[in-house]
């Protein structure tokens, strides 16, 4: 399958394979938030279907329950729930995942209550008790499910959804080293729209889109870029964001976003008690700055990712409001400024096409500031 | 002997309002309107409204000279606390202090009460603490008490925390992030308490697990076992601060309502910081002996009560004169607001154990964390608002947002939508900030609230007119 046409065109609310699955007979569970283990859907024979909003710019329904100091990402994802774009969805899994997202789940549950609801309450910091909980909320969400859609999951059909689901983490990887090289072989563009695309898909279908398009570019000769860029920040499910500043010259060579690499953080041997396993992995590497003590281990994973991908220059990306990147970016452009990696704080609203000039502005300074200029 | 304000460029908000404070210590114990005027007319434009807003009124100026001496030898205290070597700890004013005060090596200092007092005692009200933190890069949609606070400790030399508890994760974003912040920034251990999103059994019991938690990390950060002696003292006082409380509340149903509106920033000063002393108990009963007095005398300020107001959110803070005293004198009684919902469990002290899990419970509802880190934080926040509403006997709540409150924001639509079916009471919506007039300045809070009272509650509160039979023929 071509990148250029096998994803972005596909880059949609309701997909042509998310259409093809409910004509089957499929039900589909949407989620919002990396810290779901979406092998618990998977195994229950559910299609996993990340909640987007891909730069819809109409909010005037949610704007009459949320207000205009909610992130209009959640303002974007709430009027597609309100308007019945997302009526073809079976249900949805709420996670605490910011005090916006939190908010929205429950104007959306007033005006128009999915057939199915969970809250998945996720901790904020990593330790015992803590995990120990959220196992505790696996195992009630595993029933809620079973439940409601008259299943079984079994632990087998964990391991195998498991299993599966490193298949694709694995293939991620091969995809992001292509995108490292020194002549990337596949552009930031193209891999957020194969992870959006992704993220509305089952995975051993999803595993044979990336496995195609590793096959497709492994052997392409690639360009040297202007930059090397990497970007980070909050749910960014924009893709044109990502083609403007390539339009720059500058190549996203690593990202550490929400709807990217960050989706694919998990890891873990299949062996043991699935449902410990998936707390332990999911929790643990929930490299986003809702975690509260876990500020180094961002750091750590950025700068790691930054060093391994020989970044030029560091954009962090997040949406107005948005507190938890926009106190991270702060430190993030103080320790990675001590490191020798210039970053770019980019505050924008969600969607804004008239926000461009004005970024597209301040990305032109900051390439000539790094050496990739024209 | 009373040392003389000097007052240096780089000192940071707690020095700075402390040395202008110390003015108020000079003061006779009774003072007249004319040396309420006088020194009105002394000090900063600034602080002229601090000036009034506490001491205008006269029955309840006597314990508002007494109420600022107290804030003043609490925060000499902090000062003292630290020179001998305890540890100071930042706290927000949604965790008790007393957990704090339990510890003989350690000393609380709410953020939020810097913040108040530095916009109600400094020239310039703060703001160039807050466009200090904005300089250094972070969010403008940040909490303005928490942000000044930290923006007025990376600015200058002072009492510097030794480390900040925050119980915001779970609850409120901006305020756990800037802790986080400040606590980087600064260099200093961050210890935090969850809020579980989970109101069941589940989340309580995980919550009271991440209280011991906290309290064996203040232990080993204190050097000191926390003792069930001095523990037992201070929930002891704090229980009897609570029975105080609740009689205030009662009290607060009476039609005229016999409390003075400012006795609303003085309870939110006590319970932030010195809840669990006996000064708390002291101040609060006080008030109540006033607000008991006036009940049985009738004496009220404004000829008639015309409005009884709940704040559903938080008052504005950053001018006392033209919040308090000028709702009072209009015959408008403010009978709370979120932070003013408290619900106090019985206590039980016979062990160590059942007081940290009366802690817990405390901890668990404490306003603000009750209602923004509920399962629902809209259902939470109503139900707590309708129930103050129609056990007070309000009939008319007054929201002043707060751009860092994303999810009261978020909810409020509904809020009043729902508060409107339920309580038959209408919500005026501001746009505004407790502590920086910078957003709204309380000239067109005050206009809005008067015209709202007029044209709404008072209209409501009118006999219904009756419909004239059109003319026959």
């Amino acid at each position: 399958m071509s990148v250029s046409l096998g994803v972005q065109e596909q880059a949609a609310i309701l997909t042509d394979y998310v259409v093809d699955w409910k004509d089957r007979g499929g039900k589909v569970l949407a989620y919002t938030c990396v810290s779901m283990p979406i092998e618990i859907i998977e195994a229950a024979g559910l299609l996993p279907y990340r909640l987007k909003a891909l730069g819809h710019p109409d909010t005037y329904l949610a704007d009459g329950e949320l207000s205009p100091l909610n992130c209009s990402f959640c303002r974007s994802c709430l009027q597609l729930g309100m308007d019945g774009t997302y009526n073809f969805l079976d249900g949805i899994i709420e996670s605490n995942g910011c005090d916006h997202m939190r908010v929205m789940f429950e104007n959306w549950r007033r005006v128009n209550e999915p057939g199915f609801f969970h809250y998945l309450k996720v901790p904020h910091f990593f330790g015992e008790d803590s995990l120990e909980y959220f196992e505790g909320e696996l195992e009630l969400l595993k029933e809620a499910i079973c439940e409601h859609f008259s299943v079984e999951v079994s632990d087998a059909d964990l391991t195998a959804a498991m299993e599966r689901q490193q298949e694709v983490r694995r293939m991620f990887r091969e995809l992001c080293s292509l995108r490292r090289r020194e002549r990337p072989a596949v552009n930031g563009s193209e891999v957020l729209a194969l992870t959006i695309n992704g993220s509305s898909m089952r995975s051993e279908d999803f595993l044979e889109v990336l496995s195609g398009v590793v096959e497709e570019r492994e052997g392409a000769p690639g360009e040297t870029p202007r930059a090397r860029l990497m970007l980070c920040g909050a749910a960014t499910d924009e893709v044109k964001w990502f083609e403007e500043i390539e339009r720059m010259g500058g190549l996203i060579v690593a990202d550490a976003q929400c709807f990217g690499a960050r989706a694919f953080c998990q890891d873990y041997d299949t062996g043991g008690d699935p449902l410990r396993v998936l707390a332990e992995s999911y929790l643990a590497n929930l490299f986003c700055p809702r975690m509260y003590t876990e500020y180094d281990k961002r750091r750590d994973f950025i700068l790691q990712t930054a060093r391994r991908a020989n970044v030029e220059g560091v954009i962090v990306l997040y949406n107005k409001f948005c507190d938890l990147h926009g106190v991270d970016a702060v430190l993030l452009r103080r320790d990675l400024a001590e490191e020798g990696i210039p970053v770019l704080i980019l505050e924008k609203e969600y969607s804004a096409r008239a926000d461009i000039g004005r970024v597209k502005t301040r990305i032109q300074a900051f390439m000539e500031r790094i050496g990739g200029g024209a | 002997m009373i040392p003389t304000p000097v007052l240096r460029e780089g000192d940071n908000a707690f020095e700075r309002t402390l040395n202008i404070l110390d003015m108020i210590y000079k003061f006779p114990d009774h003072i007249s309107d004319e040396e309420v005027e006088g020194v009105a007319n002394y000090v900063n434009p600034d602080i002229r409204n601090t000036v009034l807003g506490l001491f205008e009124i006269g029955s309840a100026r006597d314990l508002e000279v007494l109420f600022v001496k107290k804030v003043i030898d609490i925060l000499r205290e902090a000062q003292r606390a630290k020179a001998e070597g305890k540890k100071v700890v930042f706290v927000p004013f949604t965790f008790p202090p007393e957990i704090i005060f339990a510890f003989e090596n350690l000393f609380p200092v709410c953020t939020e009460v810097i913040a108040g007092l530095a916009v109600n005692v400094l020239a310039g009200q703060g703001e160039r603490f807050w466009d200090f933190a904005m300089g250094i890069g972070l969010p403008d949609s940040l909490c303005t008490a928490n942000t000044m606070t930290v923006g007025s400790f990376l600015m200058g030399p002072g009492l510097k925390p030794d480390a900040i508890v925050s119980n915001s994760p779970g609850s409120c974003n901006p305020n756990a992030k800037i802790h986080a912040f400040a606590a980087d920034y600064l260099g200093i251990p961050q210890f935090i308490l969850e809020k579980p999103v989970d109101d069941s059994e589940r989340g309580r019991e995980l919550y009271h697990k991440y209280l011991c938690d906290l309290i064996k990390n203040l232990e080993e950060f204190a050097g000191e076992e926390l003792s069930e002696q001095r523990l037992r003292e201070v929930v002891l006082k704090s229980s009897r601060a609570a029975d105080l409380y609740n009689e205030f509340w009662e009290l607060r149903k009476a039609r005229p309502c016999p409390v003075h509106n400012i006795f609303n920033a003085n309870i939110l000063f006590l319970r932030s910081q010195l809840w669990g002393r006996d000064e708390a108990i002291e101040l609060l009963g006080k008030m109540v002996d006033i607000s008991k007095e006036r009940l049985r005398t009738g004496e009220y300020t404004a000829p008639k009560e015309i409005a009884r107001v709940y704040v559903s959110y938080i008052f504005a803070l950053f001018d006392l004169h033209g919040f308090f005293p000028w709702m009072e004198k209009r015959g408008i009684s403010i009978l709370g607001d979120i932070l003013a919902i408290h619900f106090f469990p019985p206590v039980d002290t016979s062990s160590k154990e059942s007081m940290l899990r009366w802690l817990s419970e405390v901890t668990f509802d404490y306003p603000m964390t009750r209602q923004m880190g509920a399962s629902e934080i809209s259902l939470k926040w109503l139900e707590d608002i309708s129930f103050a509403v129609k056990d007070l006997g309000a009939d008319c709540c007054v929201y002043i947002g707060h751009h860092a409150c994303k999810h009261t924001a978020g909810s409020l639509s509904f809020l009043r939508r729902e508060l409107m079916k339920q309580t038959k009471v209408p919500t005026l919506t501001l746009v505004g900030d407790s502590f920086d007039k910078r957003h709204t300045p309380m000239s067109i809070i005050q206009e809005e609230i008067e015209l709202f009272v007029d044209k709404v509650v008072s209209k409501r509160k009118g006999p219904k007119r009756r419909k004239k039979a059109s003319t026959p023929g």
